[in-house]
């Protein structure tokens, strides 16, 4: 025999009730869980801290290329080219832009090797010992903690600095660049190579394997 | 007590092999990413979320992880149609954040809207937009397949309110 309507929609309506309490215990318990994990991993994210210092909104970025698409009438309008932005981006967070003939006669100037131009690579561990500019120093701001000290030490003496990521659409260089400045290094010694080490290792340019002054070199190939 | 028809069963077997399927998917997924928070950090700020530094911190740190947990539930079996309708919960939103960036990359570029491709900061590297948002249709589907109460054979613990 069949249950009366009123009865099943009341059966119904207690187990919507039922999954939906178990849905929030298990958004209570997984948040928190999750929570204990980020903190317990050794790769973890540090919450309190700005990662992106300076940082623009991306949707900004999008905009800039879709309303330089559709202004001007129409006819000759192009897209920002990705050069145009970047010389936009490092102008409205008032970095200084170095190109690649200026860092290859910067990493030539006899300065260099008195560690009074600094080269800073602000990708991960595992990208600087896949290969960086010979000499250059490690600096992960995402764990900035790990290298603030030794970076600082010698950036303050220094005067010109050049952090670079791997160049196109990375923007580390310039979060790595603006974190330096906010921790007291001047302004007017950082400069931010957008190319970076992909262009660098494009151009065939000496590259350093391993760790800093390790003395494994790939030499210039062109 | 008779035995429950051929077709029962086989939707039931299907439903254990969907939570399953999602289950391995989730931990995987999220593995991923919990193993690489910067990445995932950088691919959600993408999305313009939130201005906070400590909530897009936040969000990078702990949905990692929280997707490695709805997984496991689903694949143990425990607690199945919450953490469906959790599941729902996240592909949706995450669904919309997708399409709605798609849009604005198709309207900056000459692309095909099918042809616009970008690390969605799904686990699975870049991938094209309209593959994804099949794939996610597919799985909100079978989340809200498996939350109104498909998928008990071999679960450890179906439903929380009462020994599955």
């Amino acid at each position: 025999m069949s249950a009366p309507p009123a009865q099943i929609a009341q059966r119904g309506n207690s187990g919507l009730k039922a999954v939906a309490l178990e849905a929030l215990a298990v958004v209570v318990v997984g948040a928190a869980l999750a929570f204990v994990c980020n903190a317990v991993s050794p790769r973890g994210l540090d919450l309190t801290r700005d990662h992106f210092p300076g940082a623009i909104r991306p949707s900004a970025v999008t905009s800039a290329i879709t309303n330089r698409a559709v202004s001007g009438g129409g006819t000759n309008a192009s897209p920002l080219s990705a050069a145009e932005l970047i010389a936009a981006r490092l102008k409205a967070k008032d970095l200084h832009l170095c190109d690649r003939d200026s860092v290859w006669r910067l990493f030539q100037d006899p300065r260099y090797a008195h560690n009074l131009i600094v080269f800073v690579d602000a990708r991960d561990d595992a990208h600087y010992q896949a290969g960086h500019i010979p000499g250059a120093h490690l600096f992960d701001h995402y764990r900035a903690t790990d290298y603030l000290a030794g970076v600082l030490t010698v950036c303050q003496p220094a005067e010109q600095i050049v952090v670079y990521c791997n160049g196109g659409d990375c923007e580390d260089s310039e979060f790595a660049a603006v974190f330096l400045r906010e921790a007291g290094v001047p302004n007017a010694k950082l400069a931010v190579y957008p190319g970076g080490f992909t262009e660098w290792q494009t151009n065939g340019l000496p590259v350093e394997l391993g760790a800093r002054q390790s003395g494994v070199l790939r030499e210039k190939t062109k | 007590m008779t035995a429950a028809p051929p077709r029962r069963k086989a939707s039931e077997a299907f439903a254990v092999l969907a939570r399953w399927l999602m289950g391995g998917l989730l931990i995987y997924m999220g593995l991923v990413k919990a193993l690489h928070p910067v990445e995932f950090l950088k691919l959600v700020r993408q999305y313009d979320l939130a201005q906070s530094a400590f909530l897009l911190n936040s969000i990078a740190a702990a949905l990692p992880w929280f997707e490695v947990f709805c997984g496991a539930l689903l694949l143990a079996g425990v607690a199945v149609r919450g953490s469906a309708l959790v599941l729902l919960g996240m592909l949706l939103p995450f669904t919309a954040l997708v399409l709605k960036r798609a849009l604005a990359l198709h309207a900056a570029s000459s692309l095909a809207f099918c042809a616009v491709k970008f690390d969605c900061g799904c686990g699975m590297g870049e991938v094209y937009i309209c593959h994804k948002l099949v794939e996610n249709g597919l799985l909100m589907a079978l989340a809200v397949w498996l939350s109104t109460g498909r998928g008990q054979l071999l679960a450890v613990r179906y439903s929380l309110s009462r020994a599955g």
